[in-house]
């Protein structure tokens, strides 16, 4: 199906296969268009039909109560039946050309790995290599689950052979019962990917802040691997404010540890308990915190904003109290901070 | 929108925002200090409501993709795109009033120059009407004129015959088309421009705009530098990341 994209300042034309989501094909056709979760709950990619037939993939999707005009669709659910003219309401670049290019892809979950009592690790290997920037995710399909989900890598490496995610356990959430119930290991898996604008890469001169809570820290891991494995953190500072519950709530404590370096510093910050004795000394290579994760963040960034990139991921109340430290406290302007509201 | 009691100052917070609806049309009121602004009530980008902005008394940041604008101008800060539409406030004792920005006022490429230049350039600008489907201008025609959107919608076209593509479209009060008017060397229109709604357009003739600008240099200056911030966003690949 021929896909015609008229958007404010030029249009876009491409192929779309038949049950390939619009955004899906005009993303492998390097066109930027826009989206933020590319699963159906944010509304980003909302665009009106002009001409053609669509059909939806997901009736009941979250991002569904941003449409309000006649004619207009989510681009992340829906696929044409016939040539179609669409139109976005905004400014449509061609992806940069260095951009790591999304497609479809499968691959195999390998492991299963309990992290803490509600939060597991999990591996699939893929059919064939991809690339993706570090801070990236993909959009996962469980079988019999409706629509897709979308998860942050936790490694990175050039290109990956083998993918890792973080998946906190929600009662009722269609994927991460899948993966819990133990019918996961083994299963093939179809993704679409790499997503996501917050992208950490080596030629950025800036000090890294990275602000995460809960399940959030997977991208952040590989923002940091790739920024350690790189020696960026030879020539800038790097700050690590990773929030969580309680210790029990928290993980990857080895392997943060493992990143130590001189100017990263890494904070776990515990909300709803004080730092249990015996925290700092099982790391001493990492700092503890009370307090929310934006609080602990602000109290330990005053003064040291200069030359800062922000990452911030998690829950979305978590994430946009931490915007608001950023914007109000730090006056950081809007293309200093980068997340994907994907959760 | 003819002036109208909107609010009342006691019911805008200090430094704070409040989303008032006067004739149907909703918009923001800012209080900054001892001073009072009133803009359009949602993002430019995708209609987020910005009353649920975060706004620090002088600059509003959209919380959804965090576009800022000058309280003060409406002017674009940061990575917003476009800048906010505002309108006029006066304050007698407790009350707020608002009124419409004539489109060129509002524009992007005309906002916050001098008022006496401001007023010379909506003299030289015609009111033009167009019904829906008629074209405005076409490829290849000479491109004496550039126009300010006043409302309506207009479509552009590149390519000629069987093989046309479309190239873009307006939609907001204020956005200005036909810019190779401003510019030299460009006597042609290199694309075709066709009201798609029944649309209101000012005409103002680019040599005479020019004159108009270089007897006020500062003007002159903002508006070329904004022109050449206009161009490149139609041009750019995607922005720096």
């Amino acid at each position: 199906m021929r896909i015609q994209v008229n958007a404010r300042n030029r249009a876009f034309q491409f192929e779309a296969a038949a049950g390939e989501k619009i955004l899906y094909a005009g993303l492998r056709a390097q066109a930027g268009l826009p989206y933020e979760c590319a699963t159906g709950t944010c509304g980003t990619c909302k665009a009106k039909l002009i001409s053609g037939e669509l059909d939806d993939g997901w009736p009941q999707a979250p991002g569904r109560k941003y449409l309000k005009a006649e004619g207009e669709f989510l681009m992340c659910q829906s696929e044409a039946r016939t040539d179609a003219s669409i139109e976005v309401a905004s400014f449509v670049y061609p992806m940069d050309t260095g951009a790591c290019r999304a497609d479809a892809l499968a691959g195999t979950v390998r492991s299963v790995r309990a992290l803490t009592h509600d939060v597991s690790a999990v591996g699939v290997d893929l059919e064939a290599p991809c690339e993706f920037d570090a801070g990236q995710f993909m959009a996962i399909k469980a079988p019999g689950v409706q629509g897709m989900r979308g998860y942050s890598m936790v490694n990175w490496d050039q290109p990956a052979r083998r993918l890792e995610f973080v998946v906190k356990r929600k009662p009722g959430g269609g994927f991460s019962e899948w993966l819990f119930s133990g019918a996961a290991a083994g299963a093939r898996v179809e993704m679409f990917g790499p997503l996501g604008k917050a992208t950490f890469y080596p030629a950025l001169q800036k000090n890294l802040l990275c602000i995460a809570g809960g399940s959030g820290v997977a991208g952040m891991m590989s923002i940091l691997s790739r920024a350690c494995r790189e020696g960026h953190f030879d020539r800038h500072d790097g700050y690590l404010f990773f929030g969580v519950r309680t210790m029990r709530d928290a993980f990857f404590l080895e392997e943060l540890s493992a990143l130590r370096h001189d100017r990263l510093a890494i904070t776990i910050a515990l909300s709803d308990e004080d730092v249990p004795e015996g925290a700092a000394a099982g790391y001493p290579d990492l700092t503890f915190a009370r307090g929310l994760v934006h609080e602990v963040a602000k109290r330990e960034m005053a003064g040291r904003y200069q030359n800062v990139r922000a990452y911030l991921a998690g829950p979305p109340p978590a994430v946009d109290a931490a915007i608001r430290v950023l914007l109000l406290e730090a006056k950081l302007t809007g293309d200093a901070i980068r997340y994907d509201k994907f959760s | 929108m003819a002036r109208k009691l909107i609010c009342r100052t006691s019911e805008v917070p200090a430094n704070g925002l409040k989303e008032c609806e006067g004739d149907g049309v909703r918009l923001l009121v800012a209080n900054s200090g001892n001073e009072y602004f009133a803009v359009q009530a949602q993002c430019p980008h995708q209609d987020v409501p910005l009353c649920e902005g975060i706004y620090d008394g002088s600059v509003l940041v959209c919380h959804q993709h965090l576009w800022q604008w000058d309280i003060r101008t409406g002017a674009a800060m940061g990575i917003a795109e476009m800048p906010l539409q505002r309108y006029d406030v006066t304050v007698e004792g407790d009350a707020i009033y608002v009124g419409s920005q004539g489109a060129i006022d509002v524009g992007e490429l005309f906002n916050g120059i001098g008022a006496g230049t401001l007023q010379a350039l909506v003299q030289l600008a015609r009111r033009e009407e167009f019904a829906a489907g008629s074209v405005i201008y076409k490829l290849g025609d000479p491109a004496e004129d550039f126009f300010v959107l006043e409302s309506g919608r207009v479509e552009f076209q590149i390519g000629r015959d069987e093989r046309v593509n479309p190239a873009g479209f307006i939609l907001r009060k204020g956005e200005v088309f036909g810019w190779a008017a401003l510019l030299e060397n460009h006597p042609q229109r290199i694309a075709s421009a066709k009201a798609l709604e029944a649309s209101a357009l000012l005409r103002v003739n680019g040599k005479q705009a020019l004159k108009l600008l270089e007897s006020d240099p500062a003007a002159g200056f903002l508006v070329m530098r904004r022109l050449s911030g206009l161009i490149a966003r139609f041009l750019a690949a995607a922005g720096a990341r």
